[in-house]
């Protein structure tokens, strides 16, 4: 009996979508003759890591959304885990996904503060190594109904993800003394700030700010320093400034207002973008994307799994949400891109449905349905 | 794609890390002549992120820019995974500022599209902003393949001749001067380095296309030393492509040659004013001047635009332009970028909606420019559905 009602949903379901489909394809052709321009229908792919902590309840939250807004994306999921390494998918595989479908939409991977292995990257770190992405995007933008200290903070963090800090390179040279490298390199400063430059210009944005601690460490980033005034020469329609990090934390946290577009090595950018992330609404609301040549993968912009809150229903679907909407930007489905941060924006500025990280009782089911329910 | 691998080959092995200087410093014959480092730009990388390019788009005088709107209207339909930068220069302009600009955009983004860019000032210090363009990126080979749309109605047909032309010396040097008034003399530059480079391209470009035949065309019974030389080093380079049949022609014969019997022809390799010559003749031949586009390379930029080289400021703003040669470029460049599926989707709707027979007003049609954008993304669209 179960079956047969299933397969009869089924039937249904698949009916009206092709009914919708033919609707569509109708509307494109009439108004293609009258003379403005439509975007094309057909199917993009996507692949899908839901991540640890709350990241599968983002990720149906997001799945929820896009069934009911009828977006032509299909996702190709794999759960990938360093915390849960028997349940991963290989990472050969997921990358190969991201490489071919070349967008993704991912949660966050927790990683844990030791090495069972005693390997010492992370797995994040293999799969930003495997694909190169190196540039991370975090636009830190003041969410309307979201109260913070500071209002219509708009500024975007450029962090290079694959070198610095972040090299994995740790060794115990004598007992008690353990010596970690950080890697700086002209080829990888360059390339990060032309991505940040050439970012402002697409964006139509009139600053860029690097910020680095060339005072102390001279060589190391005096050359990340060098390498963004060497490009800035070419973009001479952006003003072009430098900060040292300590200061730039202290002005972002008083006057954020006063930065546009940020350039930062490593370890210096996973900082600024929590801090950043902390001041529109905290790590629910702020969306991040992370680029290579080839590929792009959205993820939020402030990395944490919330894995105190698993299952409680409580997490805030925002920031994933910002994601997709992001992501539905890049492969060019803007009007659904623009329908869904609508709703966004709608539900978050009634503020009746809110979750609890910004002052509201609701769920993460009842903030959804909110969204969907405002779709137009 | 067989003209970018070419491109790569022939690039120097050796790159001097430097960011160039910007243009206005420097006067035309500086730039010319005083300017040995033009080939050795720093490899900053192109802009390409997440599978997206960016591309500066040059919209140009006349026509051009209602042309760059079609393509934009036509890539975003499609979903182009490109974005274009505009860069708008002032014809009016008495000052290079513009111009630099567009010179360092082209720079960071390593390709371009354009219109024909108007000069309307006549100060010396003013170059004519498409020779700046192509001198000071080093564009040194432009590259125009001529193929016959079988529903054009044209004297000629299966004509298919590529030419390669050197982009960036001969008579376009602008070393003009009045030494006694009255007498003006204009200077005519040949180098060996330069015509060496476009000899190879075109010879390398004629041995990956499987093409049979080279031709130099010239005038060295009359400037024995300077088209003397371009022609003794197509001789010479010549030599180490065995396979390839290797003859020459005197500019005035070729246009008689081309207008009686052009499928003679196969590759003509051409100094610059007898390339924008045969070109032109060529594309009258095939139908005028808003049918095919043009490629100019250099060893790190690329410039795409339509063939021949006319602003078409006389037929601006009447919706009769064709969009045909720009539309063409932009599937050249999206080729040149890999994507490849994008390219020939695109390219096949052209080909249909010209073969069709919607034709614009230079082709003896009564379609606008509209209609004939409108047919074409009709076909993409059943295309790829």
């Amino acid at each position: 009996m179960a079956l047969l009602t299933r397969n009869i949903c089924k039937v249904f379901s698949q009916v009206i979508i092709k009914y919708n489909l033919q609707t569509a394809q109708i509307g494109a052709v009439r108004s293609l003759h009258v003379g403005t321009t439509v975007e094309q229908e057909g199917k993009v792919k996507c692949t899908l890591i839901p991540g640890d902590g709350v990241g599968p309840e983002l990720v149906v939250s997001v799945q929820n959304v896009f069934k009911a807004a009828n977006v032509p994306v299909d996702f190709e999921p794999y759960f990938l885990s360093e915390v849960n390494p028997t349940l991963s998918a290989p990472l050969e595989q997921v990358s190969n996904s991201i490489a071919r479908n070349r967008v993704c939409l991912k949660g966050i991977l927790a990683t844990p503060d030791h090495s069972s292995t005693g390997e010492l990257q992370t797995l994040n770190m293999k799969l930003r190594k495997s694909l190169d992405l190196y540039s991370n995007v975090v636009h830190v933008k003041s969410l309307p109904g979201v109260t913070c200290r500071h209002k219509n903070v708009d500024c975007v963090i450029i962090r290079e993800q694959t070198e610095g800090e972040y090299s994995a390179l740790e060794h115990e040279s004598v007992k008690g003394v353990v010596e970690c490298l950080k890697i700086v390199t002209a080829t990888k400063s360059q390339r990060i700030a032309k991505f940040a430059f050439d970012y402002a210009v697409k964006h139509n944005r009139k600053k860029v700010t690097c910020v680095h601690k060339a005072n102390i460490m001279k060589l190391g980033d005096g050359l990340f320093l060098k390498s963004c005034q060497e490009i800035a020469k070419m973009y001479p329609r952006i003003t072009f400034e430098t900060m040292i990090v300590d200061n730039c934390t202290m002005q972002m946290v008083s006057n954020p207002h006063q930065f546009d577009v940020m350039v930062l090595p490593n370890l210096y950018g996973n900082i600024l973008d929590n801090l950043a992330s902390g001041l529109v609404g905290g790590a629910g609301v702020v969306a991040g994307a992370s680029y290579s040549p080839e590929c792009v993968v959205f993820e939020p912009g402030a990395r944490h799994t919330y894995s105190e809150a698993v299952g409680k229903n409580v997490a805030n679907p925002t920031a994933m949400l910002l994601c997709a909407v992001k992501l539905l930007h890049h492969v060019n489905l803007k009007r659904y891109s623009e329908q869904i941060r609508d709703a966004l924006n709608r539900v978050l500025n009634d503020g009746k449905v809110l979750t609890k990280d910004l002052g509201g009782q609701s769920s993460t089911t009842e903030f959804t349905t909110a969204v969907i329910h405002c779709l137009r | 794609m067989a003209a970018r691998s070419v491109i790569k080959y022939l690039r120097p092995k050796t790159v001097v890390p430097q960011i160039h200087r910007c243009a206005s410093a420097l006067s035309a014959f500086e730039i010319q002549h005083k300017t040995p480092t033009i080939k050795k730009v720093m490899p900053i990388p192109k802009a390409h992120y997440g599978g997206r390019h960016t591309v500066t788009l040059l919209p140009g005088a006349g026509i051009g820019p209602e042309l760059m709107n079609y393509v934009k209207e036509v890539s975003k339909y499609f979903r182009v995974p490109v974005d274009f930068e505009d860069v708008e220069i002032d014809p009016n302009a008495n000052d290079n500022v513009d111009l630099d600009y567009a010179i360092t955009s082209i720079r960071r983004n390593g390709v371009a599209l354009k219109g024909n860019i108007e000069t309307r000032s006549t100060e010396a210090g003013v170059l004519s902003r498409n020779v700046a363009l192509r001198n000071e990126l080093d564009l040194y080979v432009n590259v125009l393949h001529c193929v016959s749309y079988p529903g054009v109605n044209s004297r000629h047909k299966n004509i298919d001749i590529v030419i390669v032309r050197q982009n960036t010396e001969g008579e376009y040097a602008m070393l003009e001067h009045e030494s006694v008034k009255g007498v003006v003399e204009s200077m005519k530059v040949i180098t060996s380095v330069n015509s060496e480079r476009v000899a190879r391209y075109a010879f390398e470009y004629a041995k990956r296309n499987g093409r049979k035949k080279v031709t130099t065309v010239h005038k060295a019974n009359i400037m024995k030393l300077s088209d003397g030389l371009f022609l003794e080093i197509s001789r010479r380079v010549a030599k180490d492509y065995p396979d390839i049949t290797h003859n020459n022609m005197i500019i005035d014969n070729t246009c008689m040659q081309l207008v009686s019997n052009p499928h003679q022809f196969d590759i003509i390799l051409t100094t610059n004013l007898y390339g924008a010559i045969v070109s032109n003749v060529v594309c009258g031949l095939l139908g005028g001047a808003g049918l095919l586009a043009g490629k100019n390379f250099g060893d790190h930029y690329t410039i795409f635009e339509p063939g021949t080289r006319n602003t078409g400021t006389g037929i601006a703003g009447k919706n009769i332009a064709n969009p045909i040669a720009m539309l063409n470029a932009a599937v050249d460049m999206l080729r040149h970028l890999g994507h490849k599926h994008h390219a020939s989707l695109i390219q096949n709707a052209i080909n249909k909606t010209i073969n069709q027979g919607v034709h614009t007003r230079d082709l003896g049609g009564q379609a606008t420019s509209r209609e004939v954008v409108d047919t074409i993304m009709k076909h993409i669209k059943t295309a790829s559905d």
